[in-house]
């Protein structure tokens, strides 16, 4: 130590700079146990034996996927599912197809109204779904698209958000990737499809996964335009589920069934979500 | 070398083709938002103006629906209940989600760990948050178990006085959403220079003043922008109440879009409906300009 004077301040310092982390980490560790208790709590409730004493008085002895296997056969479960996977699903291909064309020709291409075009777009932003909720619904009512699939759908797909954000990345794209293809003499569709959609693969992924956790966790919307039993997605069922009488078990089932696709997308595409949400945030 | 005229007919015809494509990859795009942006936000003005029924039948009433509205005490009453709401809200989403990017912004490694932990409740929908806590705020919940073991009085938080169940469906929305807003603020501190809070560390400044005097004037343009779209997100409140208290008790939950969505497909009053939809409209234009000029005020000094 003595022959060392500069290490003995220098190491007091890293102690003081690990137990400061340490007491973070623990900290850290309380705030997410917190968080994540209530979701902890729907995994016991729904995989607790029926009849045993549970939640909040005590902790099952064992626990059994019985009450997930047994709500599918409540109500109209599994068409719910089925249709919220249809719903999701559906909306994030053809939101993410139609968005890059037409970012692509926002971003690219001179033709005659683009910047009115765009700006309408731009400006839908500022309208509230539940603005045009009635006008919506009017008209898939008149097009006789309630309790349909294609009903739920297609009004969706007007994403505004999804056109504005591909069309920042699209604006970046290096001109000479662009002159280098036409070059090579690919035409239109082969430079959007080979060239463009592959570089923009970031902001797809993210979007993918908000569009589909926006879509499979939608209430208003579904509620709406799924009147009957069949016609309506998991959300609303969840719902409906809630009102009537049924086990808590069984509401806690159907709630877990609900949640673990939006967490393997959730697992599958997150390092996307911080990059994108990083950058939409900060730059407003 | 090429003759003049012919390259300018090739420079024209390259241009018209650019044009065509141009339009054909946007035209799914202008279709999608023709039908069921563009139609259904005029459609939302027009519907305001008339009394609306399902058949396509419509009388002209003027601005009758918003002198209807303004003279409803149910509207006033859900507008003081989406403040109340937003006025819990806003403040709380706020605190905790700064809060929580502090704390990662600190943190050495794990950070992307408890990033990830922190926003799994982002994940759900707000139906399945608000059953969740009905059951959390029940009153054989766990809460209340809780508050039983150490001798309190049991708590009718959903089903009790205002102030408590707006408490509570903020609470919800808050355990929700503050990931999201979380990952803001943390890529907020993540951008700010380093040598400034060197410089604040050099003069003496502790942990507190440098928060107050380094990191949040530098935070504030993050700062305005959570409290935009989190102030926006609050007047829509919805899904929770809808699965948690169905407006009451006695109308104390009883939002603005509770309102829109009662007399839409309760009352089948569609005009009157719509006429709320464009007031909610005006609403968050509002404090969409009021966020833009803050921003850009901020970019401008």
């Amino acid at each position: 130590m003595t022959l060392h004077p500069q290490a003995a301040p220098a190491r007091r310092r890293r102690s003081r700079q690990q137990r400061r982390q340490l007491a973070l980490l623990l900290i850290l560790g309380a705030i997410s146990l917190f968080t994540l208790a209530p979701l902890l709590a729907v995994v016991v409730l729904a995989l607790s034996p029926a009849n045993a004493p549970t939640l909040p008085h005590a902790l099952p002895d064992s626990l059994t996927f019985d009450n997930v296997v047994r709500i599918f056969d409540v109500g109209e479960f599994p068409q719910w599912l089925f249709n919220s996977f249809v719903y999701s699903a559906v909306s994030v291909v053809v939101i993410l197809l139609t968005a890059s064309m037409a970012a692509y020709a926002l971003a690219r291409k001179r033709f005659p109204g683009r910047n009115v075009l765009l700006w309408s777009i731009v400006a839908t932003l500022m309208v509230p779904m539940q603005a045009t909720l009635i006008p919506t619904f009017i008209l898939i009512s008149r097009m006789n698209g309630v309790n349909t699939l294609w009903g739920l759908i297609v009004p969706t797909l007007a994403n505004a958000q999804a056109v504005f954000l591909i069309r920042q990345f699209v604006r970046e794209l290096p001109d000479e990737i662009f002159d280098a293809a036409r070059i090579d003499g690919a035409g239109e569709w082969r430079t959007f499809t080979r060239i463009v959609l592959p570089l923009i693969r970031p902001v797809l992924a993210t979007l993918a996964i908000f569009v589909f956790l926006w879509h499979w966790n939608d209430l208003l919307w579904p509620l709406i335009v799924g009147q009957t039993d069949e016609a309506r997605t998991l959300t609303v069922g969840l719902a409906t589920l809630n009102t009537e009488t049924v086990s808590t078990a069984n509401i806690m089932a159907a709630a877990l069934v609900s949640f673990v696709p939006c967490l393997v997308v959730f697992v599958l595409l997150q390092r996307h979500i911080v990059a994108s949400i990083t950058s939409s945030g900060v730059k407003g | 070398m090429h003759s003049s005229p012919p390259a300018v007919a090739g420079r024209r015809s390259q241009r018209r083709r650019e044009a065509l494509t141009g339009l054909l990859f946007v035209l799914p795009t202008l279709v999608i938002f023709g039908l069921f942006k563009f139609l259904p936000i005029a459609g939302a003005g027009a519907m305001s103006l008339t009394r609306y029924r399902l058949n396509g039948d419509y009388t002209f009433l003027g601005t009758d629906n918003y002198t209807r509205l303004f003279d409803d005490p149910h509207f006033w009453e859900s507008l003081g209940v989406t403040v109340s709401y937003v006025l819990l809200f806003v403040p709380l989403i706020i605190v905790v989600s700064l809060v929580g990017a502090l704390l990662l912004d600190k943190l050495v490694r794990f950070t992307g760990t408890f990033r990830a932990l922190l926003f799994v409740p982002y994940l759900s929908s707000f139906v399945m948050a608000g059953i969740v806590w009905s059951w959390i705020f029940d009153t054989d919940g766990p809460l209340n178990a809780a508050l039983d073991g150490i001798g309190a009085d049991p708590v009718a938080f959903l089903s009790g006085d205002q102030l408590t169940v707006l408490a509570c469906l903020a609470m919800v929305s808050v355990w929700k959403g503050f990931g999201y807003s979380m990952l803001i603020f943390l890529a907020g501190l993540k951008a700010q220079p380093a040598e400034v809070h060197e410089a604040a560390r050099i003069d003496g400044a502790n942990g507190l003043q440098a928060f107050w005097h380094v990191t949040l004037p530098l935070l504030k343009p993050v700062l305005f922008f959570v409290l935009v779209i989190e102030t926006i997100i609050g007047f829509q409140v919805f899904d929770t109440i809808y699965v948690m208290t169905g407006g009451g008790p006695n109308r104390a939950s009883y939002s603005l879009i509770y309102f829109l969505y009662d007399e839409g497909f309760k009352f089948f009053d569609f005009g009157y409906a719509a006429a709320i939809g464009v007031v909610l409209f005006a609403v968050v234009l509002v404090l969409s300009l009021v966020q833009r000029r803050l921003v850009e005020g901020k970019d401008a000094s």
